[in-house]
């Protein structure tokens, strides 16, 4: 019996031992990076492929615009172009030759020097390799040369007014000279010449950037950026509660900002430039009508939308040119004002629309991609367009893939629909949608030869008073034939622990990691 | 029949089953509306001329059956295919860099249920009355709960307001840890790596809780009936009889009661992959379960039908070698 006791009181102290052991060498063998200005961030998208030459997705060209650099960029301050890799650069042959004199102290994070072949390169790998935004190179460029080391010259197809927005995008980007030649590389992390360099990736996991020592601009507020991957906006939140992450980025819900704006976090709103807005069939019975088709624009009510399905987390919208650009003109607003019902009945009642003949209507919504929110606003929509008294509305949802198919076959009579814009000029918001030869995706069926007239003449137009001018009449008849009905403009919002002092968001609604700076 | 021959036939019958869920997979991904690079697109503009190229890049205009022959080729190969979606990325290597997490998660997922099951089962067992009545509550409750709403409850009781355990991912990306297996637990000991170890169970605790007590409701209420039927067997009132102490008797009808328990193990394999799904969406597990779902979503074809092919092998293995340990324990099983 005393031997058993004392074999169990040395078996004890044994496992007392081997415990202190334990934590003293994992104590002792703790990272020593608690001195380093670490950023986490987390967020509910994912990085798609890590190349400009494929890659075609709001988040991944965030990381992308941080590791990399092109010609030109948006100054975060003004939203105008300036210079990255360019220092300077003139425009020949009417706007069809532009001429590129680059910085000679650009450098990839190895010490390689960023060159004009490297450019020259990274373009016609994208052209080669002709991914999902390829078309963004290839619709406009019909030669990029490098007569020396630091200068590029491309000549385009025709002139393009708006070509120094196009070539501030990632697929213009120069990459590493690792990047293979003709072939995509989805898992690549040797970057390019932007502020950080990529440590480590672990696909939907984290990927890990530190700053890239050789970068020619100002110098990243911190030593080191993790960004978490996370499923759903409620996993999002609890990790921020949690301590888990500093900074929630894309995409926390209307709730969940509320919620966090009384525990302490620092809310960051930023104007947004993505928009919502309603699909019109109007090549079909019975949207074929225009009184019908502006009597729904009436019946709309967008602050009614705002607040009660949004909680003022978005702004509402008078046309498909959002209200932070130039041209911008709420032609909506002016034409019908909101809510108004008195008008949406007069047009309806002149359509031939009875309280015996209703307006029947089917309004299409998918149910996750655009947020938890989707099936609010159309719950809301049909019981605006209800109010009238003269429209029933049937409301039908589709999973986005199926959505997107349903859409570009024209089967859906009105639907909700959002844009993110590729590059920062009206007529990324007009073109796509309103140009007939352009907007066979949305399904619409509209045509203009007029509307079509303006938009090409804007598009190679040089003035920008002239095209000012071009776009304000596009969305003067766009108000009158609505074959779109914009709804609101996205903000975005940041949510940071109070340990993140300073952020920026760039022009194009990226999160620029080096201007986040964190305290102790 | 031999035990060979039973080997032999048992594994031929794993063909048929892969062959019938690829057909089914194939024809329902086609037949759901939607095109794989629409949805990978969404809403971007693309010039339609662009858009035909990419699919025929893609092969998908093609003819089904080519599209079908040609894939089932690749199978054979063991070559799975290129993502549709994203582009240059190997269906291959999307399935072996995420099923290591899935697995981790299944295995300790069933540790737990295991444990939880033995636990909660033996006392009911043991102690029947009041105690019976409350594991049967529970292993009802348990079996019902839904996995989303048990892995927030967890998150929110021991991350947000105790601030105990980490509430998503598989491990701190600080702690630096270097790739060996994907097996995390198994890498960290690998590289010697104690920071890892102790950050990768830390992630590891909650989502294998909340798979674990979802499927522990079937072993509470197995290990309580086989168990409770051998402490009352005649083999148990001879040990009584013999003047055996009661833990020495419950011992001998545990391992008595185990070959019914362990069929369960078996049967419970393709319940906790699925479960492991719904489990990783809530804990944000970078596992093959959500990586289904996302793509399903995009309606990558390929994607979706290599995985669903791996699993259908992974299943159909699983279930071979557990009918195989049953021919070798109890050979009446092969006839």
């Amino acid at each position: 019996m005393a031997a058993g006791r004392s074999r169990a009181l040395i078996a004890l102290v044994a496992i007392v031992i081997i415990l202190i052991i334990g934590v003293a060498a994992y104590l002792m063998l703790a990272p020593g990076r608690e001195a380093e200005r670490v950023v986490v961030i987390g967020t509910t998208d994912k990085i798609t492929e890590l190349d400009p030459a494929t890659s075609y997705d709001f988040f991944t060209w965030e990381v992308l615009s941080n590791v990399m650099a092109g010609l030109v960029k948006y100054d975060p301050e003004t939203g105008e172009i300036v210079g990255d890799i360019a220092e300077t650069w003139t425009v020949e042959e009417g706007g069809k030759k532009w001429i590129f004199k680059l910085r000679t102290d650009a450098a990839f994070p190895d010490g390689t020097p960023c060159t004009a072949k490297d450019f020259v390169r990274s373009i016609k790998r994208v052209m080669a390799i002709k991914g999902d935004p390829s078309w963004l190179v290839t619709e406009f460029v019909e030669n990029v040369e490098a007569p020396d080391d630091y200068t590029v010259v491309i000549t385009l197809k025709k002139p393009v007014s708006f070509f120094l927005s196009v070539l501030a995008t990632p697929p213009y980007f120069i990459v590493h000279p690792d990047y293979p030649e003709n072939e995509a590389a989805p898992d690549a992390t040797y970057g390019g010449c932007g502020p950080y360099k990529i440590v480590d990736f672990k696909r939907d996991e984290y990927i890990i950037l530190e700053p890239n020592p050789n970068y020619h601009g100002e110098k990243p507020k911190n030593d080191r950026v993790i960004i978490r991957f996370y499923k759903n906006s409620e996993a999002l939140r609890i990790a921020l509660e949690n301590g888990e992450i500093d900074v929630a980025w894309r995409t926390l819900n209307p709730d969940d900002i509320e919620a966090l704006k009384g525990k302490g976090f620092n809310v960051i709103e930023v104007p947004g430039n993505f928009i919502r807005y309603i699909v019109v069939k109007v090549d079909q019975p019975p949207l074929d009508s225009k009184k019908i088709r502006q009597a729904l624009a009436a019946a709309i009510d967008r602050e009614e939308i705002a607040e009660k399905v949004f909680r003022g987390t978005v702004e509402p919208l008078y046309s498909m040119v959002p209200s932070t650009l130039w041209s911008h003109v709420p032609v909506f607003k002016e034409k019908y004002g909101d809510g108004n019902l008195e008008l949406a009945i007069k047009l309806l009642r002149e359509a031939g629309i009875t309280e015996d003949n209703k307006l029947k209507v089917v309004l299409w919504y998918t149910p996750t991609h655009y947020g938890d929110t989707e099936a609010a606003l159309a719950a809301l929509i049909k019981e605006q367009w209800e109010r009238t008294g003269l429209i029933e509305v049937e409301l039908k949802s589709a999973e986005w893939g199926t959505y997107v198919d349903l859409l570009s076959q024209g089967k859906m009579m009105l639907n909700l629909l959002g844009w993110y814009p590729d590059y920062l000029d009206p007529d990324n918001f007009l073109t796509p949608f309103l140009l007939s030869t352009a907007n066979t995706w949305t399904g619409t069926g509209y045509a203009n030869p007029r509307v079509d007239q303006l938009l090409n003449e804007a598009q190679i137009e040089l003035d920008k008073a002239t095209r000012e001018r071009y776009y304000r009449m596009v969305q003067e008849i766009l108000a009158d034939e609505v074959p779109y009905i914009p709804l609101i403009q996205g903000k975005l919002f940041v949510v940071t622990s109070e340990k993140v002092v300073s952020i920026q968001v760039s022009p194009l609604q990226f999160l620029i990691y080096s201007s986040i700076e964190v305290s102790g | 029949m031999s035990l060979l021959r039973y080997v032999a036939v048992r594994s031929a019958l794993i063909i048929p089953t892969v062959l019938v869920l690829y057909t089914v997979v194939f024809i329902v991904m086609r037949v759901l509306p939607g095109d794989p690079v629409r949805a990978a697109l969404g809403v971007h503009y693309i010039p339609p001329e662009e858009l035909e190229e990419i699919r025929s890049r893609l092969g998908l205009d093609e003819p089904l059956y080519i599209q079908y022959f040609e894939y089932l080729a690749g199978i054979l190969r063991g070559d799975l295919g290129e993502s549709l979606v994203f582009e240059g990325r190997s269906v291959w290597s999307d399935i072996i860099d995420r099923f290591p997490a899935t697995l981790e998660l299944a295995l300790a997922g069933s540790l737990v249920s295991i444990a939880i099951g033995f636990i909660t089962g033996g006392l009911a067992a043991l102690k029947g009355g009041i105690v019976d009545r409350l594991m049967r509550v529970y292993g009802i409750i348990a079996y019902t709960l839904f996995i989303p709403w048990l892995g927030l409850m967890l998150q929110y009781i021991f991350s947000i307001r105790l601030g105990l355990l980490p509430s998503g991912g598989r491990i701190d990306p600080r702690v630096g840890l270097e790739e060996v297996t994907g097996f995390y637990l198994v890498d960290s000991i690998i590289t010697g790596n104690p920071h890892a170890f102790v950050s990768t169970l830390e992630h590891l605790i909650l989502p294998s809780l909340t798979l674990g007590i979802v499927l522990s409701g079937a072993y509470t209420r197995i290990v309580r009936v086989h168990l409770s039927e051998a402490l009352r067997s005649e083999f148990s009132i001879a040990y009584r009889a013999r003047g055996l102490r009661e833990s020495a008797v419950f011992i001998h009808a545990l391992r008595n009661s185990l070959v019914p328990i362990v069929t369960l193990m078996g049967l419970q394999f393709a319940l906790l992959l699925g479960g492991a799904i719904l489990t990783e969406t809530t804990f944000s597990w970078p596992g093959l379960g959500s990586f289904l779902v996302e793509r399903v979503m995009y309606r990558d074809y390929t994607a979706v039908q290599g995985a669903v092919v791996f699993f259908a092998v992974i299943v159909s293995v699983v279930s071979m070698v557990v009918d195989v340990i049953y021919a070798i324990i109890d050979p009446r099983i092969r006839y």
